[in-house]
């Protein structure tokens, strides 16, 4: 029997409507590689490949002058850098979460988004990547904070949260890349089978890596994938939590904070299911993958903003709460004074209208399954979860202990050529992912299909209490 | 915690059990044999990282062998290119890397100096005080720090010229020997040589002998910063020229009437130490004196005085005549004065300040102090002598001795007689010595234009500035660092000034001018010190000798003058002219010109260190600012930044307004020295210049200036923008009462932790273990620490724009907070911050490559040549003292410039951080020389931060603090020692002892 068939009592229906079977889901996902692209593709990519030229001029300028083009001094050493870093690596954690720990809840809803939120995530990630690595002040230095052998005995700091962080990411985004490229396998294939193109028949050939669809690779890929997503799942809690040490291991107020681990992994993945979302409403458009992405995705993922969000509210409040119950007068100032009312109230007031707030339309059923407020909301909470970092960064730095030392700080046109840039870069693998790579992972919605759950006994028995569609189709 | 172990020192890693040894000893102990090549107990010390975690090499590359791919891209690095040159012909003296020392003197503000010059390999790099100089006392100030940036200044006039032309000294000699020969047949006739006030008995003799031998040439004497005024004043009141030497030591009680003798006075540097013996817990055995300041503007004396009244400078004569009134009722005998101070206006003055002050007065006869400002005229110095004299002050605190020269004559006097002969036509050639009056003069003179009237005139300079610019020759001035001299302080002190170096091009000093003007045939400033030296009883190679080794001699010059009856009469005739008017109405205002802070009268306006130097009371960089107190501000709808126009008759200046607390209501403060136009690119069209407003009649401060707002914006650079401590303690400060009750008072608000860090500590209690103790309570805040600690550091300039973005490189910042809830009438406070060496500091375990690490010896390393620059070290100082090269700031450093940098310290490149390293490579030079001399130990006082040897008050100790009888030690122990936010855990080495102020109990709450 199959646990994740829809239970007719609880007024469950099939994930995708009865008119998709799988001939329709690889069609479907298919011709999107398969045939020309639509215009809204092209003026997605082109508009990409633009701010992607603005990234590359940006950070020539960048390494070529130094870290002074940008705005960040002191005391805020760090600034829109680390800012835009923990935003793209907080979106980059709905593809883990989608793609492993639903997988091992048997959530079979997440197979039309998996592949989508998992190349979001590497994309993300190579964006956030970016960042630490053009942030130092010499960034052809680097690597020595890698841990290679050397002629001088010098190791890495292994106390410092950065190489933690070094660590973390890398693991990260390798154990994704993996994860990705393994699920990738079926549906390359599929695509290598589909052709006529010659050329195209090589490149998906090579990398399907001879994949024939045979008993033993399915049996072979079960495992390995279940290995993989059981990797993953520790790591959508850990690298956040790694990212929110950079933070909550040091001394400024408004940083030295233990909530910092799940309110960090709280807010990933709050921003990470809203950046799904924006990506899909999006495609599903340009694409017209109404049936396979459906309503119904889109309203589940609604609910996990709903609670992510507040959760991220609680985190907030309790952040005010400790900094008043602790009575450390440098942390009630920089919650009380200089977050709620200081120069950069602004900042962290918007942060709250869009994390906390906004979320809140999702309590209606009207709103969660409206396209427009959906899309609207997920746009808002993008916005607001980069506050919130900005907020964590800037404001804590601004004003710190001593008073002499306070300052301001302003972002230059290299700062923001940076960070649209990195949405350049981000759209551009993104706009080629979804034009050359099935975007939607075909092989498991065809296992998610009705009938396509493996049935070898009692599907009678099963018809009789009336759970099974498979054997209602074959009876 | 995590670590592994250094890799070199791993036993064999392929094949683990296999010993390689390289000797018997080697493999029975390889561990004590490599102790011994580092020949101390440091390797025993050091914190292997092999406690801590257990991982060898080859299991950590099983783990992590993939990552070595990255490796290889290490080809981008941009090496210097670097030429070893070796000596062919060894100079005997230089030994490099050895730096030598010489004595010298250097005139600042208007006192002799005496400077020991740092010189590595023939270059002087760095000054210090001379400790055997009575005026230094091995201290400095800022203009003694930053004159050796003045010296490399590359824009510096290079050789004559002419016509705009540039020409060379024989063209020049060939061109003023004619000229001499044809001035001297008429026996100087049309002869007039513009001068600057001097101490040097050679250039006095040389003037004398100009005189002698051309006596129809004429010589005026004129500085825009003069102390005309207080040598009328000791004229007025002893009936003989006279200086008034005072000795802020004994005194236990300070009157400074519109006096910043802390700040731009004349021999500052002696007073700051003199005033903080007196106020020193331990020096004054827990008595400290009492500073009364009366001020129209913040100064640093004001800042410092434990009351201060804020009051228009026409309004500090007021003062004073009541205060004299109020003595002699008390019975102070002032003689005919007493009846000439009755009867003032007191209209505005709070009533305590006079009776309270008075009573404090005479309850310290004899230990008293009252000093008078060279802004104010000199009839109020002369009633300052006189009310000395009545407190018995005189022969204790105020000495007075013969000026080194007798015959100088009224400043603006004499300028204006120059300008009324040019004017005449009587002036055939002009010399200017050295000065800039076409920018300088008062403006109702106009200085510049009687220049063009001049057939011939020759501008000794340094730079082509604006009056040189209107010259028809300019000649390049010798700088007091590169020329031979000689000086005499106010006290009397002689000492000779020796060259560091040759003239870098080919300078003249004004000695030699004169000599030359007076066909001396050996005009050179060599032999004509030799002379004076030799005239003055110094015979003979060895005494010459000693007097160049030592940097004084050992008699002094510039007889005491007696304790004679003051000429009561007169004083009391000039000090009825004095004070007589009211208060000045709401809306009439007193423009008041003040000497800058950094830039003096503008002299200095092409020192980069100066113009980046924040000013000590606004913190403002690059600018200087027309100050208003915010309540005035407010009434006239200023708020900083404003541009506002001020007007007197017919002349405004437009200049930009700045609220500043503590000035008095009615007062508009003026900083002269700014918006130079011919300084150089550095110091031209920096701030605003003042000037124009100045006149011959009113030079120091005029009423009835009117202000206009404009409608237009001004952006101003400060290093601190935010003036309140928010309650925090940070700059600790107690009431002398508050502090006999409780003498820990600091350990209340700023405690120690009390329970320990969380790892292990390494072991601090054997070795030299180095910190330093900042002591607040006679900290002035004059900036001087600042300045050196710049010069030994190459610590970059970064420009007004990247001040305004926070980027400053400064490694030692002077903190200044304004307490009190009055914005006009603040309380000061100064808090020197360098990095705070924190025994677990906070930026070293973020440090993601290790690049910033402590020493055995306690201080924080960082290694810039590992430095990636994530700069997260900068964002966990909760101090903020670590600076990072967002911007390669040493670019295009011009050659001159470099032969200043300090070649013990590594010029930085960008992307690195930076900060104080408690002077690391003090501290290696007197290891090297300890150990060259077969000591283990280096001695206290050995090793001296930069800061701690400029500061002129010795606020700032440092040493070894494992040496019980260390300096350092007895002052960190003291009882009112706190770290700096030792609250949160970081045990900084660097421990500050708290404020003591002294005020009045009869004072306390009043308010002007």
């Amino acid at each position: 029997m199959s646990a994740d068939s829809p239970i007719a009592e609880l007024g469950e229906t099939p994930i995708v409507p009865a008119h998709v079977d799988a001939a329709f889901v690889s069609n479907e996902v298919s011709r999107v590689t398969e045939h020309r692209a639509p215009i809204g593709w092209w003026l997605v990519f082109g508009t990409a490949l633009i701010a992607l030229g603005i990234l590359g001029l940006s950070v020539g300028y960048l390494i070529w002058n130094g870290i002074g083009s940008w705005g960040n001094n002191s005391p805020v050493a760090w600034a829109w850098d680390i800012t835009n870093f923990v935003w793209w690596i907080g979106i980059g954690h709905a593809g883990t979460l989608i793609s492993a720990v639903l997988f091992l809840f048997r959530q079979k809803w997440r197979t039309s988004i998996n592949r989508f939120a998992e190349a979001m995530t590497i994309f993300a990630v190579i964006c956030a990547l970016l960042y630490p690595t053009i942030h130092v002040g010499r960034v052809w230095l680097l690597y020595w904070a890698l841990p290679l052998p050397n002629q001088m005995s010098m190791w890495p700091n292994f106390k410092s949260p950065l190489l933690w962080d070094v660590f973390a990411v890398s693991t990260y985004f390798t154990v994704s890349l993996l994860f990705w490229y393994v699920g990738l396998l079926p549906d390359f294939a599929t695509l290598r089978d589909r052709t006529k193109n010659l050329l195209r028949k090589k490149v998906y050939g090579a990398l399907a890596l001879g994949w024939r669809g045979s008993n033993r690779h399915w049996r072979n890929y079960e495992r390995a994938y279940l290995i993989l997503a059981a990797l993953s799942t520790p790591l959508v809690l850990s690298v956040h939590s790694v990212v929110s040490f950079d933070f909550a291991t040091s001394v400024i107020p408004g940083w030295h904070t233990t909530i910092f681990p799940p309110y960090f992994v709280a807010g990933a993945v709050f921003s990470g299911f809203a950046m799904v979302s924006t990506l899909m409403i999006l495609c599903r458009q340009v694409f017209g993958l109404k049936d396979i992405m459906t309503m119904k995705h889109l309203e589940l993922m609604n609910k996990i903003m709903l609670v992510t969000g507040s959760l991220v509210g609680y985190a907030y409040a309790m952040e005010f709460f400790v900094a008043w119950y602790s009575g450390n007068e440098y942390e009630r100032y920089v919650f009380f004074v200089s977050r709620a009312t200081g120069p950069y109230w602004w900042a962290y007031w918007t942060m709250v209208s869009c994390n906390v707030i906004a979320p809140q339309l999702f309590w209606f059923k009207r709103w969660r399954t409206s396209i427009p407020v959906m899309f609207a909301v997920s746009i808002i909470i993008n916005i607001g979860m980069w506050f919130e970092r900005f907020v964590i960064i800037v404001t804590s730095l601004h004003r710190d202990y001593l008073p002499s030392a306070w300052g301001m700080f302003s972002p230059t046109l290299i700062d923001i050529g940076c960070y649209i840039g990195s949405l350049g870069l981000f759209f551009t693998l993104f706009s080629l992912f979804i034009r050359w790579i099935p975007m939607i992972a075909m092989f498991e919605v065809k296992a998610a299909l009705p009938g396509a759950q493996p049935s070898h006994h009692g599907a009678h028995d099963q018809e009789r209490e009336g759970h099974g569609t498979l054997a209602a189709k074959e009876a | 915690m995590l670590g592994v172990p250094p890799m070199s020192t791993e036993k064999t890693p392929l094949n683990s059990g296999r010993v390689i040894w390289r000797s018997l000893e080697e493999k029975e102990d390889p561990s004590r044999l490599q102790a011994e090549a580092c020949g101390s107990d440091v390797v025993k010390q050091h914190v292997g990282p092999q406690e801590l975690f257990q991982l060898n090499r080859r299991k950590f590359m099983t783990l992590s062998g993939s990552i070595a791919t990255l490796a290889g891209v290490e080809g981008c690095i941009r090496r210097p290119v670097e030429n070893i040159l070796p000596y062919t012909d060894m100079p005997e003296y230089v030994n490099p890397g050895v730096p030598s020392h010489y004595a010298s003197v250097l005139n600042v503000a208007g006192e002799a100096v005496g400077i020991l010059g740092t010189s590595r390999e023939g270059r002087p790099t760095k000054l210090e005080g001379n400790p055997d100089h009575p005026t230094s006392r091995g201290a400095t100030n800022l203009w003694v720090q930053s004159s050796i940036l003045d010296l490399y200044d590359p824009e510096r006039l290079q050789a004559p010229t002419t016509g705009g032309a540039r020409s060379d000294f024989a063209a020049f000699d060939k061109f003023f020997s004619d000229k001499l020969n044809a001035l001297r047949a008429k026996a100087g006739a049309g002869l007039y040589i513009l001068t600057q006030p001097s101490n040097s008995p050679t250039y006095l003799r040389m003037r004398q002998l100009v005189v002698d031998k051309l006596p129809l040439s004429r010589i005026a004497v004129y500085s825009p910063a003069p102390q005309s005024a207080a040598r009328e004043g000791a004229r007025l009141a002893l009936g003989a020229p006279a200086h008034a030497v005072y000795d802020f030591s004994r005194a236990k009680v300070v009157l400074a009437l519109d006096s910043d003798f802390l700040g731009t006075e004349p021999g500052s540097v002696l007073a700051n130490r003199q005033y903080s013996t007196a106020r020193d817990m331990e020096s004054s055995a827990g008595s400290p004196n009492r500073l009364y300041s009366v001020e129209p503007t913040l100064s640093i004396t004001g800042s410092n005085a434990d009351h201060r009244l804020r009051l228009p400078a026409q309004d500090v004569a007021r003062y004073a005549r009541a205060l004299a009134a109020e003595l002699a009722a008390t019975g102070v005998e002032l003689g005919q004065v007493a009846g000439a101070v009755r009867g003032s206006s007191v209209e505005g003055i709070p009533e305590p300040w006079i009776k309270a002050v008075a009573r404090d007065l005479v309850k310290n006869r004899g230990q008293s102090l009252i000093v008078v400002g060279p802004r104010q005229p000199p009839a109020l110095h002369a009633l300052a002598h006189s009310l000395n004299r009545a407190l018995g002050n005189s022969g204790v605190t105020v000495t007075y001795t013969e000026p080194v020269d007798a015959q100088e004559p009224e400043n603006f006097d004499s300028l204006k007689n120059l300008v009324a002969v040019i004017e005449a036509g009587r002036v055939d050639t002009l010399l200017i010595l050295g000065g800039n009056p076409a920018y300088d003069a008062p403006a109702d003179l106009k200085f510049g234009d009687a220049l063009k009237k001049i057939p011939t005139s020759i501008h000794f300079t340094s730079h082509l500035d604006e009056t040189g610019s209107l010259t028809t020759w300019q000649v390049p001035r010798a700088h007091d660092l590169e020329s031979w001299g000689d000086q005499q302080s106010t006290r009397g002190d002689y000492s000779v000034q020796q060259p560091l170096i040759a003239p870098l091009w080919g300078g003249r000093t004004d000695a030699e001018v004169l000599a030359l003007v007076a066909g001396e045939p050996n005009w050179r400033a060599y032999n004509l010190v030799q002379g004076t030296v030799e005239k003055r009883g110094f015979r003979g190679e060895l005494a010459w000798r000693r007097l160049l080794h030592t940097g004084i001699a050992d008699t002094r010059f510039g007889a005491v003058l007696g304790t004679a009856p003051l000429r009561d009469a007169e004083i009391a005739a000039a000090v009825q002219k004095i004070g007589t008017g009211g208060p000045l109405t709401e809306n009439t205002f007193e423009a008041v010109f003040t000497l800058d802070n950094k830039l003096y009268d503008g002299r200095y306006a092409n020192n980069t260190w100066l113009l980046e130097l924040p000013d000590p009371i606004t913190r403002i960089t690059w600018d200087n600012a027309a100050l208003f107190a915010p309540s005035t501000a407010k009434k006239l709808g200023i708020a900083n930044g404003d541009l506002v126009r001020i007007t007197r008759g017919d002349v405004s200046v437009d200049i930009v307004a700045w609220l500043q607390p503590g000035v008095a209501a009615q007062s508009i403060i003026l900083p002269l020295g700014w918006g130079r136009t011919a300084a150089g690119k550095n110091g031209n069209n920096k701030g605003f210049n003042v000037y124009p407003l100045r006149t011959l009649a009113s030079p120091h401060f005029i009423t009835g200036v009117t202000v206009a707002k404009l409608d237009k914006k001004y952006p101003i650079s400060q290093t601190q923008d935010h003036d309140s401590m928010e309650g925090r303690p940070l700059a600790v400060d107690a009431t002398l009462a508050e502090y006999k009750d409780t003498p820990n008072f600091p350990e209340y608000k700023t405690p120690d932790p009390a329970f320990g860090p969380l790892w292990k500590m390494p072991d601090y209690s054997q070795g030299e273990q180095w910190g330093m103790t900042i002591d607040l309570n006679v900290c002035t805040g004059c900036n001087t620490c600042a300045v050196a600690c710049q010069a030994e550091n190459n610590v970059p300039v970064v420009g007004k724009i990247e001040v305004a973005r926070g980027r400053e490189m400064h490694w030692l910042r002077i903190d200044r907070y304004y307490l009190g809830e009055d914005a006009d009438e603040p309380e000061v406070a100064f808090q020197p911050i360098a990095c705070q060496h924190c025994e677990t500091a906070p930026c070293e375990n973020v440090c993601p490559v290790a690049a910033t690490a402590h020493s055995p010896e306690g201080l924080n390393d960082i290694a810039y040549n590992r430095c990636i620059g994530t700069r997260y070290c900068m964002n966990n100082c909760p101090y903020k003292v670590r600076r990072f090269n967002f911007l390669n700031f040493n670019e295009d450093v011009p050659e001159t410039r470099q032969m200043q940098f300090n070649p013990s310290v590594t010029v930085r490149f960008r992307g690195v951080i930076e900060k104080c390293s408690y002077c690391v490579q003090r501290i290696e030079h007197a290891k090297i020389k300890a150990r060259t001399e077969g000591r283990v130990r280096i001695r206290d006082g050995e090793v001296v931060s930069a800061c701690a040897q400029a500061c002129p008050t010795g606020a700032i100790t440092f040493g070894n603090i494992n040496d019980p009888n260390a300096v350092v030690t007895k002052a960190r122990n003291r009882d009112r020692n706190y770290g700096l936010l030792a609250e949160i855990g970081t045990r900084p080495r660097t421990r500050f002892l708290g404020k003591i102020r002294n005020p009045n109990p009869e004072l306390k709450t009043v308010k002007a």
